[in-house]
């Protein structure tokens, strides 16, 4: 945790809008994807789908704490991180009983995208009207934090659970624990691009792509889980394409960090003017 | 009570108390958590460093993440392909602790370019051998936690309701909150800053004036370990042994169903306790060190 500032008032290359709609966009697509392949095909092998849709949201996510914490709210970075899958976790839940209850699984995405976006902006006005936060777009950043949460939460969920119903979800997700490595994972995949890049000249294609990697990491570890819960070709489906990813994203991490660094070297003293 | 549930408890203290050390060095290695602001404002106030900035995330969800993904791992191995428990955990640490590098080498690496214009270098050799020392403890910390809550969800009776993943983030927090409020003064308020007078407090103007140098040459993360496997790593592991321990040693001696009063009655007499030693301890320093140099009286609010 830092108090060390943040990019004041965060210029962006990317469009927040865009990117909101990228984030909810393909985490909708990939997670209906695989439920529609799976369920038409009769397999689990497109679970990984489901993955892709939550790594969506997740740089959705990272945009969003970006864009809030970038008022100055240093140590608050993991704090916002936990509440935004924190609001996930109610906004998925709910989705997805109200579903099964309703007898329409399939619904339950969207009723846990609406749902959590509704509760986000509803914390969000309690943060800054009731709290006194004072940021002008608490309200926009927690309701895109916690849709991308309950996408999140969902998305990795299905690739575990290798199916929307809610039954499945508790004897799957929840029974076994796994949704303990969703959560935290999940968490930091959101909170962990900001506030590894926290500093004055942060980059946002730096932030974001730092964001593809640990949702990459967090697919691996899903994969992982998925080896007790769906076939094995599933599970190593998910885990290899997750690595392959986050190798990709990393070794694009480092070449961004190579760009903005004052200096990359081997080993040295100090600068010379620190000498 | 049986002999058995008593050695377990037992072991369960003894694992606590290794993983809190472990864990306290680990953060300390990579200047996580409170003494973190100091690292990342050394630079901006004309500091640069050769000191490790693993800014992961406040010390409990990142060892939450260690202690859960080891957990899971264990658990899928043992559950799935009937893997011997310890076998199976160490399986399962070992993933963590290739988690924790991926985390600390993108957190230095990403801090460390955001200060570019207060000419923050980059060090790869730093990268090289203090991350690896960073996982090593992770390992162990995320091997330890995971016995934990192997132990209490499948050995002691009675198993522990909820599954070992979950236990573990909940250790894997608790721990983090211990480290960070027991080991990280020992680090924060002594190490980076050794040439203030103790007991001084930090002034706001000596933010970020870190020490930089060592006995020889520039001072860098190991020399921290070092310093804080004195005393601020084992504290943190009597604080985190001690609250496993007598935590279940109430509900071990007393049946948590038909003697819950008697259980929650010894837990209150262990706060009680315990609060009376703090008070105890902090008055005889004040006693023993006070008042200090400069103390010019109370300031009214």
């Amino acid at each position: 945790m830092t108090v060390g500032g943040g990019a004041g008032g965060a210029p962006s290359a990317i469009d927040p809008k865009k990117l909101r709609v990228y984030g909810l966009a393909g985490a909708l697509v990939g997670i209906y994807l695989a439920a529609i392949l799976n369920s038409v095909l009769g397999t689990d092998i497109f679970s990984i789908l489901a993955a892709a849709g939550a790594v969506a949201a997740a740089v959705m996510g990272a945009n969003a704490v970006r864009r809030v914490c970038g008022y100055g709210i240093g140590t608050g970075v993991p704090s916002i991180g936990m509440l935004a899958l924190g609001m996930g976790i109610v906004g998925a839940s709910f989705g997805l009983s109200t579903a099964e209850q309703l007898g329409i699984s399939m619904a339950g995405v969207i009723i846990a995208l609406v749902y959590a976006m509704v509760f986000g902006y509803i914390v969000g006005a309690i943060a800054n009207k009731v709290m006194g936060f004072n940021i002008p777009i608490m309200e926009e950043g927690l309701t895109d934090l916690s849709g991308a949460g309950a996408m999140a939460i969902i998305g990795w969920s299905y690739a575990v659970s290798g199916s929307l119903a809610y039954a499945d979800m508790v004897t799957k997700v929840f029974n076994t624990g796994y949704l303990a490595i969703i959560f935290i994972c999940g968490g930091l995949a959101i909170l962990h691009p900001f506030n590894a890049n926290l500093g004055p000249d942060e980059k946002q294609d730096r932030t974001l792509v730092n964001g593809l990697m640990v949702g990459s990491l967090a697919t691996v570890a899903v994969g992982l889980c998925s080896l007790a819960t769906l076939s094995t070709t599933a599970a190593l489906i998910t885990i290899v394409i997750g690595a392959a990813a986050w190798y990709y994203f990393y070794v694009w991490y480092y070449r961004l960090v190579k760009r903005d660094a004052a200096a990359v070297v081997g080993t040295g003293l100090l600068p010379p003017s620190a000498l | 009570m049986d002999a058995l549930s008593m050695g377990l408890v037992a072991a369960m203290g003894a694992l606590a108390t290794v993983a809190g050390a472990s864990e306290d060095i680990e953060s300390d290695i990579g200047s996580q958590s409170n003494p973190n602001s100091q690292v990342q404002l050394a630079a901006q106030v004309g500091n640069p460093h050769r000191i490790y900035n693993k800014a992961i995330s406040g010390e409990p969800p990142a060892n939450a993440l260690w202690a859960t993904t080891a957990a899971v791992v264990a658990y899928t191995l043992i559950t799935k392909f009937a893997m011997p428990a310890l076998f199976a955990i160490a399986i399962g640490a070992s993933v963590a602790a290739l988690f924790n590098g991926v985390f600390s080498t993108s957190a230095y690496f990403g801090r460390s370019a955001s200060q570019r214009r207060f000419n923050q270098w980059i060090y790869l050799d730093i990268v090289r051998y203090t991350t690896t020392s960073i996982m090593a403890h992770a390992w162990i910390t995320a091997f330890c936690i995971t016995c934990i809550a192997y132990i209490q969800t499948a050995i002691l009776t009675p198993h522990h309701p909820f599954p070992m993943p979950v236990i573990a983030l909940i250790w894997g927090l608790t721990v983090g909150a211990i480290g960070s409020s027991v080991g990280d003064i020992h680090y924060g308020g002594e190490r980076e800053f050794q040439w203030r007078l103790f007991g001084q407090g930090l002034n706001t103007m000596l933010s970020g004036q870190i020490v930089r140098k060592a006995e020889a040459g520039l001072r860098n993360s190991i020399d921290n370990a070092w310093f804080c496997t004195k005393l601020g790593g084992p504290l943190t592991g009597l604080g985190f042994g001690l609250t496993v321990f007598l935590d279940n040693w109430r509900t071990t001696v007393f049946d948590p169903v038909t003697q819950a009063g008697l259980a929650i009655g010894m837990g209150l007499f262990f706060v009680i306790i315990m609060n009376l030693y703090n008070f105890y301890v902090e008055t005889s320093i004040r006693k023993k060190y006070g008042p200090y140099p400069g103390y010019k009286g109370d300031i009214a609010a």
